[in-house]
């Protein structure tokens, strides 16, 4: 998978139609292999953008940024950046006319070893459900694609409906009995240095001032303890439910290299068996799973 | 009002036996216009339950964040008892709805990082069921006794 | 530095007796913040309360606890005995130390004393974190809706009207008078209908509060209680009400008949038609549905007879808007469609009618001169056989529930028949005869002797034509036999039933409404005219089926609790509300979703000090809000709190013990 040039094309033409003030794209580290996020502001830059399997992050985190907000952008999403675009949009913190949205039909991205990342292997909606014009086409049977163009919506939809899969490390720990989980939690706790580097990369982390960081978190005891970071996990593992689109910036991110994707799997698979909704941000104006209910939620485990 | 930091996060470690003559403490959260209606009702009633539980009014259980219950897990609570009105009985219209949602969630992922699906319980209490919110003390406070203390370390134990 | 007061409560031996309370109030003296703790024998007395106002004052409180009963109880008059020292009356909690304590852990003094102690240390945390509450006034606009131009909306609209208070009411049919308009004579006094009802409708045209507005609907209410703004869709009458005198003279020479709906459909009407003559207000409106210059472009005959030149055939419908503050629902009822009793051969035999039809026959001013006809063949019956309960108390076919009003009307029908045929008999098919009623039974028995009609009961199983007769199988239970009763005439009393566009109406108000589509009441016995929606309230039948006088009760309660909603120039509502944060507010929005009340709005506001930029931010709407804290759980940002129930109050309470 490698869109380098056609997205070079896309951005140049961008530019000189005068239709974006800015690109956002990926561009090498210039020491590396990996790939940086690159906010592009003139046309002189764009031989700059690159897109292959290495492009890894999820790039509507900078529609917050000071440099993209209240600004024409274009912007390079994946699937899974697709879906948090659409919560962007549904939660009113992105304006669909200020985006150019290049849709990819992403092969899935490789991690620093080069392995394809897990939740590539598992992705239910691959190719963009959000875009102003798509790059690459794989009518990969078994998935959904929605495109969108301004105010159409036009939906391709495959030979069958994508098959949910439970993630396998959920799965695996989930395996294990109470004890054991507790204790791997424990560690887990332990390692956060409740750097909040998950909150910074998170697109769906966009509060105005996040309840962590407020006067009246002596609730969080800010300290960098165990309990602090139990909670604050928790709290932001709840906070996403039914939100996260399992981009794993966040994962990417952490320092203490935690295992973030366990709650929100954890979370989002106790939704979309519960709740039958949709995954998060597949349609425009479908809110997380917490700001609905239906009369028919399971019930059985309440007195 | 004092905090509680550097409070390590306990383990349910099989090792940890119960010390003699150890209650636990359940923090109850109760709706204002149906469960705690029906506790009051317990009490006129002069129902007996075991006195382990510590009840809190909110106004309806759609105000009760998942928070709440982690904290009461984190700091004072060896379980937790959530009550609210039967669904469609909800004063405040659809309250209740957007409670079991997120109650469902917050249980299981509790249970996924290792704390027993026990140690949080809900319940739909209406401001006619005396009897059945005594009945749902009982279960609870039983469920949380075989569980035994969650604390390693007890806020008062800590400050001794 | 809070300064708390705590007040621990005997409530005699109540919770004496299983509380340590001397305990308790030293246990309650070493909680930090806890400046002065007493005990009394009954702290909700006089005496009592004069002990937290002294202690006020005295100790220089800056919030108080009182453990004694719930809340639920007694708060508000502690409330009181804090407003009355100068304090704050939000700045109390109570510990319910009776109901969660004392009284249900009776048998273990240490515990109930250990548990006392903890709810006490509970309530003191959180009162720290109280805040000063202020009731919220609300101003109030003083005119009330009135949806429903019966006899239920035409009496709360004149009561309401008479206290000087602007009433609009809002008619969907041309005329108001409703179903009791169509009545012959009433139960159980058999006064005329028309002549006990037609002067009320006059005054209801003529009142100088009264805004009638027929041949309308309701289209859209916003806002909350005493701040409503309605939309009403005037339907196009095409006739100008100012210059048409009502003289008559298009109906009498419109040239298209269409069935008449006040006459049950027994005769005629034109397309251009007043209801019926007594019709208020008295003039014509044009159905657009028949009319054929309106369909077709041809006739035009009405106004070219018009001498005022009143007709205008390009008149389209209007929005008026009104600004009320109270609402009153009494949108009636319909009859049952009687269809699904086919083995009784509705729709196959002529001479089978529903009482509503019967009752239009026999009124004076009915299509019939007010005898009783043969549909079939327009002759005069002897022998009418009436069944009742249809529809009613039948679940398989109809509903459930007891129409109330059939027993006697069917009564009233006996006794009318007998009037208008001397020589006629009347058979009566029936389940029970219920007559709860003042003057009911008497009336019941009475028409019985007098009529000497024949009551049966039991069910009717089927009826069948004989020559021109119908033959009426039925069950006799008292003898325990079939009986058959050769009938010129049946009357079904069909069951009433709510208007079928209730839950469309109760949607557009925000208020709820039963399985069968009767809006419901807030409180089954304690507030039967109320319903959940503040400000909105229910007269007559689209409760429940009630009778003219219950209904006309009714009415005047509604007027009663709205003159009473409108005694000051503002409301006073409880200041537990959520209040949102700017600052913290990202204007995701899902509290707006969230809200089952509409109480969030979007506004905007600079993206910063001074700056020009604006961003979405939500607000609440304070007369509008119930408190139930639904959004201030789902807030991420904990923009939004609740007043009362705020979350560093509830962790306080979390965290103290």
């Amino acid at each position: 998978m490698d869109y380098t040039k056609q997205i070079q094309e896309i951005a140049a033409k961008l530019f000189a139609e005068d239709k974006i003030d800015a690109f956002v794209g990926y561009r090498m580290t210039g020491f590396d292999k990996n790939q940086v996020p690159a906010i592009i502001t003139g046309a002189d830059d764009v031989s700059k953008l690159v897109f292959n399997d290495k492009s890894v992050f999820n790039l509507s985190n900078y529609l917050k940024h000071e440099h993209t907000r209240n600004k024409r952008v274009g912007l390079v999403v994946k699937g899974c950046d697709s879906r948090s675009l659409n919560l962007l949009l549904t939660e009113s913190q992105v304006k669909r006319e200020k985006l150019y949205v290049v849709g990819i039909a992403c092969d899935g991205v490789v991690d620093d070893e080069g392995k394809k990342m897990q939740n590539c292997v598992e992705c239910m909606f691959p190719d963009a459900v959000v875009a102003d014009e798509m790059v690459g086409n794989h009518g990969r049977s078994g998935s959904e694609t929605l495109i969108q163009t301004g105010s159409e919506t036009l939906i391709q939809t495959g030979s069958e409906t994508p098959i949910y899969k439970i993630n396998a490390d959920v799965l695996d720990l989930g395996s294990k009995d109470l004890v054991q989980r507790r204790e791997y939690f424990e560690e887990v706790f332990e390692n956060c240095i409740r750097c909040n580097a998950c909150r910074h990369s998170c697109p769906l982390c966009y509060c105005a001032k996040c309840c962590i960081d407020q006067e009246t978190s002596t609730l969080y005891n800010g300290a960098n303890t165990t309990s602090s970071a139990f909670h604050a996990l928790m709290t932001w593992s709840l906070h996403l439910a039914g939100r996260c689109v399992d981009c794993r910036n966040c994962e990417k991110a952490c320092p203490s290299h935690l295992p973030l994707h366990l709650l929100h799997k954890q979370n989002e698979q106790v939704i979309y068996e519960n709740f039958q909704e949709h995954l998060a941000g597949v349609h425009e104006g479908d809110r997380g799973a917490f700001y609905k209910y239906s009369m028919k939620d399971p019930d059985d485990f309440i007195m | 009002m004092e905090t509680v930091t550097n409070q390590l996060v306990s383990i349910e470690k099989p090792e940890i036996v119960a010390p003699p003559n150890w209650e636990p403490v359940i923090m109850g959260i109760l709706c204002n216009w149906c469960s705690y209606a029906g506790s009051d009702l317990t009490g006129t009633s002069r129902i007996q339950y075991p006195p382990n539980i510590r009840i809190i009014r909110v106004p309806c259980s759609s105000r009760v964040d998942p928070w709440f219950l982690i904290k009461s897990l984190q700091t004072t609570a060896d379980g937790v008892l959530v009550s609210g009105c039967h669904p469609g009985d909800c004063h405040y219209i659809s309250g209740n709805y957007y409670a079991r949602r997120r109650f469902l969630v917050t249980k299981k992922l509790l249970n996924f990082i290792g704390y027993h699906e026990n140690r949080i319980q809900f319940s739909w209490v209406s401001a006619a069921e005396g009897p059945k919110f005594a009945k749902v003390v009982a279960k609870v406070t039983e469920d949380i006794k075989k569980l035994g203390p969650l604390h390693l370390y007890k806020k008062e134990n800590f400050e001794k | 530095m809070a300064r708390v007061g705590v007040f621990v409560c005997f409530c005699g031996a109540n919770i004496a007796d299983y509380v340590d309370v001397p305990q308790v109030v030293e246990e309650a003296k070493r909680i930090r913040d806890v400046r002065f703790a007493i005990d009394y024998k009954y702290m909700c007395s006089d005496p009592g309360q004069q002990q937290i106002r002294d202690a006020i004052a005295q100790h220089r409180l800056t919030s108080i606890v009182v453990a004694a009963c719930s809340p639920r109880m007694h708060e508000k008059t502690f409330r009181k005995a804090l407003s009355d020292a100068g304090m704050n009356p939000y700045l109390l909690e109570v510990a319910n130390i009776r109901e969660h304590s004392s009284w249900v852990h009776q048998k273990d003094k240490k515990a109930a004393t250990e548990k006392a102690c903890d709810l006490i240390r509970m309530a003191v945390a959180k009162s720290i974190a109280n805040e000063q509450l202020h009731e919220i006034s609300v101003p109030v606009t003083k005119r009330a809706l009135v949806i429903g131009g019966g006899i239920a909306g035409i009496q709360a609209a004149l009561d309401i009207a008479d206290a000087r208070i602007p009433v609009v009411l809002v008619e969907k049919s041309p005329s108001i008078g409703g179903k009791m308009a169509q009545l012959d004579e009433t139960f159980p006094t058999l006064d005329c209908s028309q002549c006990i009802l037609t002067p009320k409708m006059v005054d209801v045209a003529s009142h100088p509060y009264i805004e009638l507005i027929p041949y309308a609907e309701v289209l859209e209410l916003q806002g909350f209680v005493g701040n409503y703004k309605v939309k009403i869709k005037k339907k196009a009458s095409y006739v100008n009400f100012k210059t048409c005198t009502g003289c008559g003279a298009c109906w009498q020479k419109c040239p298209v008949k269409v069935p008449n709906e006040y006459n049950m459909g027994i005769d005629k009407r034109k397309a251009i038609y007043t209801p019926f003559p007594q019709a208020v207000p008295n003039k014509p409106v044009i159905d657009a549905e028949h009319c054929t210059m309106l369909l077709k472009g041809k006739c035009g005959i009405c106004a070219k007879v018009c001498l005022p030149g009143a007709i205008d055939y390009k008149m389209e419908d209007e929005i008026i808007e009104r600004e009320i503050g109270a609402v009153v629902v009494a949108t009636g009822y319909d009859m049952w469609d009687p269809k699904p009793y086919e083995e009784y051969g509705v729709g196959r035999f002529k001479d089978i009618i529903t009482s509503l039809e019967f009752e239009r026959m026999v009124s004076a001013n009915g299509p019939t001169n007010g005898l009783p006809l043969r549909p079939s063949d327009g002759k005069v019956p002897k022998n009418v056989v009436f069944i009742k309960c249809i529809g009613s108390r039948d679940e398989a076919k109809g509903i459930e529930y007891c129409s109330k009003i059939c027993c006697m009307y069917t009564t009233k029908h006996t006794i009318l028949l007998h009037h208008k045929v001397h020589d006629s008999h009347a058979y009566v098919f029936y389940m029970d005869i219920r007559a709860a009623g003042k003057g009911y039974e008497e009336f019941v028995k009475k028409a019985q002797v007098d009529t000497g009609a024949t009551y049966l009961r039991g069910r009717v199983s089927k009826i069948y034509k004989k020559g021109d007769k119908l033959m009426v199988r039925g069950e006799d239970a008292q003898i325990g036999q079939v009986v058959e009763v050769e009938a010129d005439l049946v009357v079904l009393a069909t069951a009433v039933i709510a208007p079928k566009d209730n839950p469309d109406l109760a949607r557009l108000l925000g208020i709820s409404y039963d399985k069968y589509g009767y809006l419901s009441e807030a409180h089954p016995k304690l507030r039967p005219v109320e319903t959940a929606k503040a400000g909105i309230f229910l007269a007559g039948c689209t409760q429940a089926p009630k009778d003219i006088p219950e209904t006309v009760a009714q009415a005047s309660a509604c007027a009663a609790k709205v003159c009473g909603l409108f005694a000051g120039d503002t409301m006073k509502k409880d200041p537990m509300v959520s209040t949102i944060n700017n600052e913290y507010c990202s204007g995701c929005q899902n509290c707006v979703t969230v809200c089952p009340y509409g109480a969030i709005v979007t506004d905007e506001v600079p993206m910063g000090h001074g700056s020009k930029e604006l961003r979405t931010v939500a607000k609440i709407n304070e007369g509008v809000c119930q408190g139930c804290g639904s959004c201030v759980a789902i807030c991420r940002s904990m923009a939004i709190n609740l007043a009362g129930f705020t979350d560093p109050q509830l962790i306080n309470e979390i965290v103290s013990i």
